[in-house]
């Protein structure tokens, strides 16, 4: 079994891995040579399954296993994502599976060049001190230092990983590109304390659970609220885009487009978001939401698919230098009943 | 009657903050000597394997400086030992600011008021404000016998000097949670720095470990590097940390000596009449050195001083005053404890307080604005976290910076937020939307 890989996007790994972490400790990571596939499934909430294109990641990679030259590890993404941190501003950063002390470990061995005086570069409390800087004339050049990480993983067989399956949804009814996460980061998390604060200041009993309200129509409309006995707040975006369904990716082509339901929804509510119907509606927890909307960090395009009352799936594009490899991350977000 | 009066000018004042934060990372307590010319703050962690001593000159350090002692002559001392946290919150940060804002002061008067009739005995801080304000700070001090550890260097033929920001760099790639620090100099020209753990668990619990970071370092890089090849020394990664992170403060280079695994190790720095000096428990192999035969009668000398780090005696280096001081005593049990030679590779004694605290609680803030600003976007990506208290005020700072703030402001596009502030039309909140609707806003 072998991995090695030289990593030439160390920026866009970390991203992702900050990303995911926030959602659980652990990921699956399914490595191959075309594909390297990120599955974060936590005991609650949300489930990413992330399939990111080698060259989005990567530079060359090479991976030999006895199960058709695919490895299966289990990453802790907390010390992947530190790792991967110190090596943001490395000449190089290259990853390999290894073993030490029998326990296999992710080594991630990041080359970085210092010139000799950048450490001085800062001038804090440094300009009333003329003398202070005289020790660094006497090295001079540039530094090159071999910082070696190594990540303790677990390799999981392929029977392990066999029983692990994305989940299945029916058609959506709405899909819709999102705005700008960091807008709706902002708003979710101000809806979700103010939910938080309401449940601990009216009756006790109140689930500790703050439950977001997140409705789309077929209209380039989205709407956030919270309901409560004390308050009913929401905010409400227009003019987003809902995206053409692509023929050949819908079961049936054209007339499964028809049949589709959101071309049913289509007919339904208004463009300024005020009808009362055609929206389609998902509660989702506010905690778990704001674990999702860290990938916003990543600045790729959102489109979200409303299945009504039931589930929410968002799929994050990452923005790539080839239009042709395209890396998808998939967020399943269930929805409470009413 | 103790006669202790000293002046501190601003940039002073904030090294003495720096050396508390430092001071602080070891014990929750600082001990203070005053002599005649000079003023040493020390702290000894609980596990007393680690001794930090910061003497400031009298003539160098301070704008002024008097001490005389009530007894001891010429060698008389007065000793004391206070709060960390109470120093801490007189000596605060930005004691030093060149654009004389919020918290700068002109100068720092520091007098201790020791009656021996009467019951308040208090260490007054003045800090003299710019703009005529006087903040007088009357803190309280217990009476303690000061003990300081030995180390002889002539034994400590170990030695490397390199600059502190450099350092910095390393320990930045540290993972966090690590609890050792192996410092092995390879045979090919290169220093390696190994932040560690120590295997503790095994089976599932496997990918909780904490990362294992080695730096190898070209020994070109140092300014100075003269260690026996192959030689591997272990010291507790928090401590490293907490000394870097200070010595960087001063950017000055760190000096490290030493002589063997299970032997103390001493850092040392300084400038401008500040000298830091930490004297550390080290474990190791000590097998596995190759072993340089050492000269006998200092193989001797190493014993009496390694045996007491912690004991009550003058340093070395100014053994000559020793005379008006009282004879070292010494407890057995913890001569014992600092003393024997301990297993290879065993944790030294400190881990189980280190892991207890809180090893981010008393880090300075990072200097580097790029990074800073880079954590902030991270931290702004991150869940939030709900149980914070918060509070819904005024933003009066002048960054207005959307990914910092994530306030209500900043929902709107960033086209009409310049729009509202260029043009000083104040939107009253009360407003209704569709009067807004010709401003233009929307």
């Amino acid at each position: 079994m072998r991995f090695k890989a030289s990593i030439h996007n160390v920026a866009t790994f970390t991203k992702l891995t900050a990303s995911l972490n926030s959602l659980g400790p652990l990921a699956w990571v399914k490595l191959g040579e075309e594909q390297i596939c990120f599955t974060i499934i936590p005991e609650q909430g949300t489930q990413v399954w992330a399939v990111l294109s080698v060259d989005s990641i990567f530079e060359t990679i090479s991976v030999q296993s006895a199960a058709h030259n695919v490895i299966n590890l289990e990453v802790p993404l907390a010390s992947l994502t530190r790792a991967l941190k110190s090596a943001l501003n490395a000449t190089s950063a290259t990853i390999r599976l290894t073993k030490k002390d029998g326990v296999p470990v992710l080594a991630l061995t990041i080359v970085t060049t210092t010139s000799s005086n950048a450490y001085s570069a800062f001038p804090a409390n440094n300009d009333n001190r003329p003398d202070a800087s005289s020790a660094d004339d006497s090295s001079g050049g540039s530094r090159e230092t071999i910082v070696t990480q190594e990540i303790p993983v677990k390799v999981l067989s392929p029977d392990t990983v066999a029983g692990l399956h994305e989940p299945r949804c029916r058609e959506p009814d709405v899909h819709i590109m999102l705005p700008p996460l960091m807008q709706l980061k902002s708003i979710s998390d101000r809806f979700t304390k103010l939910a938080l604060a309401d449940a601990k200041t009216g009756s006790g009993s109140v689930a500790s659970k703050p439950r977001l309200e997140v409705a789309a129509n077929m209209h380039g409309c989205l709407r956030m609220s919270i309901q409560s006995d004390a308050m009913s707040i929401s905010s409400v975006w227009t003019d987003l885009i809902n995206p053409d369904l692509d023929p050949n990716e819908v079961d049936g082509g054209e007339a499964g487009i028809a049949d589709h339901p959101s071309t049913r929804m289509k007919l339904l509510g208004t463009a300024d978001g005020r009808s009362k119907e055609g929206w389609a509606t998902v509660r989702i927890d506010g905690r778990d939401w704001g674990k999702v909307m860290s990938v916003g960090r990543l600045g790729g395009r959102v489109v979200a698919c409303f299945c009504h009352e039931h589930a929410l799936i968002l799929y994050v594009y990452l923005p790539s230098e080839h239009s042709d490899d395209e890396s998808v991350l998939t967020y399943y977000v269930s929805s409470y009943s009413a | 009657m103790v006669v202790l009066n000293f002046t501190l000018t601003p940039e002073s004042a904030s090294k003495i903050h720096d050396v508390l934060i430092c001071l602080g990372k070891f014990n929750d307590t600082v001990a203070i000597e005053a002599r005649r010319e000079r003023f040493t703050l020390t702290g000894l962690n609980s596990s007393k394997s680690a001794y930090a001593a910061v003497s400031l000159d009298g003539k160098q350090f301070f704008s002024s400086y008097e001490c005389i002692p009530s007894h001891g002559g010429p060698d008389g001392r007065f000793t004391c030992s206070m709060y960390t946290k109470a120093l801490l919150s007189v000596f605060k940060g930005r004691l030093y600011d060149p654009l004389g804002r919020d918290g700068a002061i002109d100068r720092c008067e520091v007098s201790v008021q020791e009656r021996e009739n009467e019951a308040q005995c208090r260490f007054i801080v003045k800090m003299v404000c710019n703009q005529g304000v006087i903040k007088t700070y009357k803190l309280t001090y217990e009476a303690v016998d000061v003990m300081h550890a030995l180390f002889d260097r002539n034994v400590a033929k170990n030695r490397w000097s390199l600059h502190s920001g450099a350092v910095k760099e390393y320990i930045e790639y540290f993972g966090t949670k690590t609890e050792m620090l192996d410092i092995f100099a390879g045979e090919e020209g290169r220093c390696v720095f190994k932040s560690y753990t120590e295997k503790i668990t095994n089976g599932k619990e496997i990918l909780k470990h904490p990362l294992v970071t080695a730096v190898a370092v070209n020994t070109s890089d140092f300014e100075d590097f003269d260690v026996q090849p192959g030689l591997h020394i272990i010291i507790s990664v928090k401590d490293f940390k907490a000394i870097v992170i200070h010595a960087d403060t001063l950017k000055t280079s760190l000096k490290a000596y030493y002589s063997q695994p299970t032997r103390p190790l001493q850092f040392s720095y300084g400038c401008d009449g500040l000298v830091c000096e930490f004297t550390l428990m080290t474990s190791g192999d000590y097998t596995a050195a190759p072993t340089t035969p050492t000269p006998a009668p200092q193989a001797l000398n190493s014993q009496q001083t390694s045996r007491a780090p912690s004991a009550a005696t003058e340093r070395t280096d100014t053994r000559s005053m020793r005379s008006g001081m009282p004879p070292p005593t010494e407890a057995a049990s913890r001569r014992d404890r600092a003393g024997r030679l301990r297993h290879p590779g065993s944790r030294p004694p400190t881990q189980s307080q280190q892991a207890q605290q809180d090893p981010e609680s008393l880090f300075v803030p990072d200097p580097s604005e790029a990074r800073q600003r880079e954590e902030e976007e991270d931290s702004a990506w991150a869940p939030l976290d709900y149980d914070k208290e918060e509070t819904l005020g005024w933003d009066a700072s002048a960054d207005h910076d959307a990914s910092v703030f994530p306030t209500f402001r900043d929902s709107g596009s960033g086209a009409s937020r310049t729009n509202t502030m260029d043009s000083n039309d104040v939107i009253e909140p009360t407003q209704r939307v569709s009067q807004l609707k010709d401003l233009g806003l929307w």
